[in-house]
């Protein structure tokens, strides 16, 4: 068998390929913390620098509210500090949302940013109207705290004085508070006083800065808590380490700032493509916890060790572990969640339900991606294919896909059609000036359209049906590169945050959203082409939180080394607890040559990434899976099989995550939240709730520990072998695999069938692969639709549950009984059913209702060739996927 | 276990009509699918069990393709795709057989030329849905078109009254003009016989009337001139209209991938320059010396000395680009076309084995072996050969097609009846009438026209009608023959070739002399046969006449012609458009019934 089936996207980057040295990362063309100003100064503050209290305390249109004011009124000499406009919110599911603002009565000088378009509004509906609060002293307060519900077994607390906010277990235990060590800031705009400078300037560039400083900062605690989790993206552990506190080395603060990074490193608290501000915090007292800022300017994360404040007076309840952090951003407001939990899942569709579910993905695109900057140029391309139209139809005609990229900057040339129009209608960003923002990317001198504006975001997607883009046919799908955006000669190679967008937002106030925009505008625009029937495919580089809902993201630049190995599944593992969990690493890493040793690892591991994609920088060697030697070929296809008999069970996945939120590929604590032993771990992973995976990353390696969490067994994926679970094995590895066990008491829906694309697999019979617990029984689900279309949204598709115990074996229909006016119908069955840890024996099962025998023999655990272990296996019960049946082990 | 039986059965149908004899005997013709005839001799050797071929397990006979993958090496299913490891023999009739890769059989693609690897009939009703939304849509649009085509008819023909009328009107007065030349020339002829012995001046008469004449020949010069840059005006104005769709299309492609201009060419050409020039602003200002030029090294340092201001902004945004790109930035200056001009050259340069090898790597898609590279050989040229001629029964567009396509072109451009409504009404505004003598050239701009106009009236006509007829016909219940309308089939039995055009008539050639088969009548059997009727008459027989059999299958394909009785035809037609999931069901029914019928069906006629 060659691999011909396995390759179902062909990216084609049509550019000219040069070899030259590269150099690395040059940190210091980044701003570190001490050259940013905000972000300095927020450090700088001791605890209880705050003096804020809240007072008039009240509840209009359902929310609390309050004025946050000076303690101590200010001198005669001193300017009179204006209040600020609290106000807490409550909605459905345990989430508090806290609002904090300038007081618009009092005119400010400029309207703060509130980052749109990422709350869906949905959410907006599952308000509760707060209609009373309670009085609270707290012991040995001077003043009251205000005490409204949050959910059953929650209430939020808001003290007066000093100002506080906090979710508490009812009339317990504190889960989450703000400013509980008073290092709340924030830096109302005003009028320049006389001689002030508020320019900021940096590596020859000037940031104007006409509104002048308007930071915001402030400090969040997590009770009960082990360790914290979240806020990509970094090239970091899973498991965030500390920033300042003893014992902690100097350390800037993980950053959130999207930027084009080039030759990012693997272990750096340092800002790349896109930024998630949602935070998650995790302990085995309590449970799990969760604080989303929902800010786009750049912001600084601390996470501080503990005894960080040993200097301060302030004391916080100790009989719980807590995790403190300090947030800090440029500008914007506050308008922070906080999510209650209790459980990992529960804290993730708490968010999911804020900013939006992850789309399904068409089934195609959850299959393996070759890809390459570039194929080698136009004249390989058009050799073969002398025109785009042609070359598409071709590979559609084998079921595969393309994927092209479409950046955001235009070249500024008059005889660009787009860039005229674009200019034309003012649909650029603008400089400081007002003049169309004029910076250098790919093409040289570019614009760059500004999606903060519907009617400009509604243009770009026109731009996308198939009469606007030429040569573009319905199996061509969008890749969204730069869109950081990326400025070669703009400030830390991005755009000045003093450009101005839509509505006079600074870009400033926006940045870590323009690629979501960006991103956002296209997929609309597939849509469109589609005529709403066609779900869209856009893989974008910058992200923002709700980029979920428009598709795929990937890591970015990352090297061919092992560590970026290593640090791709942390980094993968993070975006999925952040809602963003259809991502991938470019297998291979995308600078340098990998050793075929490391490729072949890093496709066993890429298998299971949820975004599946091989791709390499232009001045790297080929490296297309077949041009390694037929051993490491046949490795290769081997680890690309593996996924591709697993699609019904990814899909099914991602359906989950469509409905919840949860994402495919898990940390091992979010199955096992009471188990320490996983909470650090992130060389192991949980693919949905049944496959752990635990990656080689290291050179000939011959054993590698792997920790089992659990009280039931595991089932060697290849081999069948029972490991015991709780307990951590050092297993010999070999070339062929890396370390992956199904869990024992799960049923997973295979494909065994070779294809040469997934679309071809869509007509074959399953295999279900049972794997007994300790009672023998388990069970599963599976999930089908028609993979494409946005039907599935009125109810067409199947939704199987099957059980296993006291010897039988049910299929269960879940999907609701009347989910929606269309239907979806397969034809496919299941032609064979292994029980990993059935005792052999049973010759017959008896399958009703249709009343008949199938055989059981011993058979093949899997059909790949080389060696497979036998494994009870019942024959050809040939009964259809989508009906209601029971198979009885006679 | 429905299912399965349905496959076999349904296999075995296939090899009936694929006319492949042999004796039913065990293993079953059907069981020895997928496997070469060299080695039939391996699975047919031993009565009750067959050996796995790599002397794992064994299997029974029952279990050769039984669909379930038993021998991991593939031995029990080399018909089927239950194996990852199997191969597929196919026979590829006709053609050099093949040993494809088990994973491509009842894949919904092609990779036999015969069409056996896919005999599970799903893709047919793949195929089916798209021809039946195709079908749709084209029916929506040819009715569009029709009531269009009335509309304009409607006003055409006002418009061709009104030249008419109008011409009328000037004939009229042209011959009143002539009557009263006619007139005075009678009395200057009159006056000239009167004064007959003034023969000089006669002379000098004649020659003035010579020089008349002459004056009105530059003058009907002028206005075929005219005509002439009339016709260039209309012709310039078509031509600008498909300009600007074009340069519409071409810019926004290109804006999408950051390209710019696109010249004049076709749509094809176009498309592929849209790609060849977004490479190229995406080069720009590459240089493609792999040295880092000494310069390059200066400013490296001065940007990471933090030293920028030296640097202009582009040259910034070149250094920074570069570090992607690995190119030097020597060369600033240098424009896109140098840096072009450069690419080009670069590749001409590659030594040619680099090239090879990553041609190799490109379109190997995979394969490393050499069979397989053969076959994917085979994919292009195939899949090139049917775009130029269609399905291998090749199946031609009639000659009403081509009328088709040129009537079109004259309808097809929306604003061509107001062109020519509003050319009518500066005729109408322009051309005095009542002036007298009438204007030649206005009045040869009339007629002309009237021609154009009453010839394009005709041209709408003809193609209403031939429209009507067309949209008159039962193209199924839900429009799956549609396609059929402008196709033949041919099929080659000895020396004759038959051909059948549904909705129009049939034939059987022998050389140059042709027998009508018969004449389009309509679908019997529920769709399942086409009828054609009234053909020539056979000699002391009644009139010859064809049913037309119809089965599922992925193409388009005249299988089998007979004469069972005389003068009465059969032919057999499998085509996607019969393949409905319960149709499937059907076919096994038939099938059953076919077996008992004709045991030996296969037989030439």
């Amino acid at each position: 068998m060659r691999t011909v089936y396995l390759y179902h996207l062909l990216y084609l980057l049509l550019l000219v390929a040069h070899l030259c040295s590269v150099s690395s990362w040059k940190r210091e063309e980044f701003r570190n913390c001490n050259q940013t100003p905000f972000c300095k100064r927020a450090r700088s503050r001791k605890p209880g620098s705050c003096s804020l209290i809240a007072a008039d305390v009240a509840i209009a249109d359902g929310d609390l509210i309050a004025k946050l004011i000076p303690k101590n009124p200010p001198l005669e000499e001193q300017e009179p500090i204006k209040p600020l406009i609290l106000s807490l919110s409550v909605y459905q599911d345990g989430i508090l949302r806290l609002k904090i603002d300038e007081d618009p009565s009092l005119d400010p000088p400029k309207k703060r940013f509130e980052v749109a378009d990422v709350i869906v509004p949905e959410f907006l509906d599952k308000k509760l109207w707060l209609q009373r609060f309670s009085k609270e002293t707290i012991d040995g307060d001077s003043e009251d705290s205000s005490v409204v519900y949050l959910s059953d077994g929650f209430e939020v607390v808001l003290r007066h004085d000093p100002f506080e906010v906090y979710v508490r277990e009812k009339g317990g235990k504190r889960v989450v508070s703000l400013n509980s060590h008073g290092l709340f800031d924030f830096e109302q705009l005003r009028v320049k006083k006389e001689g002030e400078d508020w320019e900021e300037r940096f590596k020859g560039n000037t940031d104007t800065r006409p509104y002048g400083p308007q930071s915001i900062s402030f400090d969040v605690s997590f009770y009960g808590a082990d360790f914290v989790y979240g806020i990509p993206e970094h090239a970091t552990s899973l498991a965030l380490k500390a920033t300042r506190g003893p014992g902690v080395e100097e350390s800037e603060p993980y950053r959130l700032f999207n930027l084009d990074v080039f030759e990012y490193i693997h272990d750096s608290p340092f800002g790349i493509y896109g930024s998630i501000p949602f935070m998650i915090a995790h302990g085995k007292a309590r449970g799990t916890s969760g604080f989303f800022w929902l800010n786009a300017a750049e912001m600084q994360i601390d996470v501080l060790g503990s005894g960080w404040n040993a200097e301060s007076s302030i004391s916080l309840p100790s009989d719980q572990n807590r995790i403190d952090t300090l947030w800090m951003s440029e500008a914007g407001v506050v308008d922070a969640f906080f999510f209650v939990g209790p459980g990992p899942k529960d804290v993730v569709r708490q968010y999911i339900s804020v900013t939006g579910a992850p789309a399904l993905p068409q089934l195609f695109s959850t299959a393996y991606h070759q890809c390459r900057w570039n194929y080698r140029d136009e004249v390989d391309v058009e050799m073969l294919f002398p025109n785009p139209e042609e070359m598409q139809k071709k590979l559609a005609a084998k079921g595969r896909h393309m994927v092209t990229i479409v950046d955001p900057h235009m070249k500024r040339d008059e005889s660009n059609h787009l860039h005229k129009e674009a200019s034309n209608k003012g649909y650029y960003v603008k400089d400081a000036t007002g003049k169309d923002f004029d910076g250098w990317c790919w093409p040289g001198s570019s614009s760059y359209p500004d999606m903060l504006n519907p009617e400009i975001k509604s243009w770009w997607a026109e731009k996308f049906s198939y009469e606007n883009y030429i040569g573009s046919t319905p199996s061509l799908y969008i890749w969204n590169d730069m869109n950081e955006p990326s400025v070669f000669n703009g400030p830390e190679l991005t755009m000045p945050r003093d450009a101005l967008h839509y509505g006079s937002v600074e870009h400033r106030e926006l940045h870590n959203a323009y690629g979501y925009y960006f991103h956002m505008a296209t997929a609309d625009g597939l849509v469109k082409r589609g005529d709403g029937k066609d779900r869209p495919f856009v893989l974008s580089r910058a992200f923002f939180s709700g980029s979920q809902r428009y598709g795929a993201v990937w890591t970015g630049d990352n090297t061919a080394d092992w560590d970026h190995l290593r640090v791709s599944v942390p980094m993968i593992l993070t975006l999925g607890l952040t809602g963003m969990t259809f991502s991938g690493a470019d297998v291979g890493g995308y600078f340098g040559n990998p050793e075929p040793e490391l490729l072949v690892r890093w496709y066993q591991v890429g298998a299971y990434y949820p975004f599946f994609r091989g791709h390499a920088h232009q001045d790297t060697k080929r490296r297309e899976p077949w041009l390694f030697g037929e051993r490491n070929t046949d490795l290769m296809r081997e680890a690309i099989h593996v996924r591709y008999t697993l699609l019904p069970y990814f899909y099914t996945l991602f359906r989950e995550a469509n409905m919840s939120g949860i994402p495919v590929v898990r940390p091992l604590w979010m199955e096992f939240p009471a188990d320490e032993a996983t909470f650090s771990n992130d060389e192991a992973f949980m693919v949905g709730k049944s496959l752990l995976v635990q990656g080689v990353y290291t050179e000939r390696a011959k054993k590698v520990s792997v920790y089992l969490p659990g009280r039931q067994s595991w089932y060697d994926l290849r081999t069948g072998t029972i490991y015991k679970g709780g307990v951590t094995h050092k297993l010999e590895v070999s070339e062929e695999s890396i370390p992956a066990f199904q869990r024992a008491g799960t049923i997973i829906p295979r494909k065994y069938r070779f294809r040469r694309s997934s679309t071809q697999m869509v007509n074959d019979p399953y295999t279900l692969v049972i794997a007994l617990n300790n009672s023998q029984a388990a069970e599963g689900e599976l999930y089908i639709d028609d993979g494409k279309s946005f039907e599935f949204e009125q109810g067409a598709y199947i939704h199987r549950r099957f059980v296993f115990s006291v010897g039988k074996l049910t299929s269960l229909n879940i999907a609701p009984s009347a989910p929606g006016n269309s239907q979806f119908s397969s034809n496919c069955v299941v032609e064979r059913i292994i029980l990993l840890g059935h005792s052999p024996g049973p010759k017959n099962a008896l399958i009703e209702p249709a009343n008949r025998k199938a055989e059981i023999e011993l058979g093949p655990l899997h059909l790949r060739g080389g060696n497979s272990p036998d494994v009870v296996t019942i024959r050809r019960p040939n009964v259809g996927i989508a009906d209601d049946w029971t198979i009885k082990i006679l | 276990m429905k299912m399965k039986i349905q496959h076999v059965s349904f296999l075995a149908f296939m090899f009936c009509i694929v006319s492949i004899g042999g004796s039913a005997s065990t293993p079953s013709k059907s069981q020895l699918e997928g496997i070469a005839p060299g080695d039939e001799k391996y699975y047919k050797a031993s009565p009750d069990t067959i050996k796995c071929k790599d002397g794992s397990k064994k299997f029974t006979k029952s279990q050769l393709n039984d669909d379930f993958c038993d021998c991991l090496d593939g031995t029990d299913e080399p018909g089927t795709s239950a194996c990852p490891n199997g191969k597929f023999y196919c026979r590829n009739a006709g053609h050099v057989p093949l040993s494809l890769y088990s994973s491509r059989v009842n894949d919904g693609i092609c990779d036999c030329c015969d069409g056996s690897d896919e005999y599970d009939g799903k893709e047919g009703v793949t195929l089916r849905k798209r021809e039946v939304e195709a079908a749709k849509l084209a029916v929506v649009k040819e009715e569009s078109e029709l009531s269009k085509l009335k509309n304009e008819e409607k006003i055409l023909k006002g418009l061709v009254q009104q030249l008419k009328e109008r011409k009328e009107q000037i004939e009229k007065s042209e011959e009143k003009e002539r009557l009263v030349k006619e007139k005075e020339e009678k009395e200057k002829k009159e006056a000239e016989e009167a004064n007959v012995e003034k023969s000089n001046f006669v002379e000098e008469a004649n020659s003035q009337e010579g020089k008349l004449a002459e004056s009105t020949n530059e003058e009907k010069i002028e206005i075929l001139e005219n005509s002439q840059s009339d016709q260039d005006v209309i012709q310039d104005y078509d031509d600008s209209v498909g300009e600007i769709a074009h340069f519409h299309n071409s810019g926004n492609g290109g804006s999408l991938n950051s390209s710019a201009e696109q010249e004049n060419g076709d749509y094809a050409d176009r498309a592929a320059k849209t790609e060849e020039e977004s490479s190229v602003t995406y080069e720009t200002g590459r240089d493609h010396g792999t040295e880092v030029l000494p310069d390059h090294g200066t400013e490296l340092e001065k940007y990471a000395s933090g030293n920028t201001e030296s640097l202009s902004r582009e040259e910034l945004g070149r250094l920074v680009a570069s570090r992607w790109t690995g190119e030097n930035t020597g060369q600033q200056t240098g424009g896109v076309d140098a840096a072009n001009d450069d690419d080009h050259e670069s590749h001409e340069e590659r030594p040619k084995d680099v090239q090879d090898e990553e041609y190799q790597g490109y379109d190997s898609e995979t394969e490393d072996d050499s069979q397989r590279d053969d076959d994917d050989t085979k994919d292009l040229v195939e899949d090139f050969g049917d775009e130029d001629h269609g399905d291998s029964s090749s199946p031609y567009k009639s000659e009403s097609d081509d009328e088709l396509d040129l009537s079109e072109k004259t309808t097809s451009n929306p604003s061509w009846l107001e062109k020519i409504q509003r050319t009518v009404r500066n005729i109408l505004e322009v051309v005095n009438l009542f002036q007298t003598p009438v204007n030649t050239s206005e009045a040869a701009h009339v007629l002309k026209e009237y021609d154009e106009s009453s010839a394009k009236l005709s041209e709408i006509l003809s193609r209403i009608s031939r429209l009507t007829k067309k949209l008159k016909h039962d193209f199924g219940p839900e429009k799956e023959f549609y396609s059929f309308y402008n196709k033949c089939f041919e099929s080659k039995q000895n020396k004759y070739v038959y051909k059948i055009c549904p909705f129009k008539q049939a034939s059987q050639e022998e050389g140059h002399s042709t027998t009508r088969l018969g004449n389009w009548e309509k679908f019997g059997d529920s769709y399942r046969v086409m009828q054609f009727s009234n053909g020539d008459t056979c000699w002391n027989g009644p009139d010859r006449s064809l049913k037309v059999k119809l089965r599922c299958g992925l193409k388009n394909e005249v299988t089998d012609v007979e004469e069972p009785s005389r003068c009465e035809y059969e032919a057999l037609l499998s085509t996607p458009a019969l393949c409905l999931e319960e149709k499937l069901m059907q076919l096994q029914d038939k099938l059953d019934l076919m077996k008992k019928e004709q045991p030996q069906s296969h037989d030439e006629l």
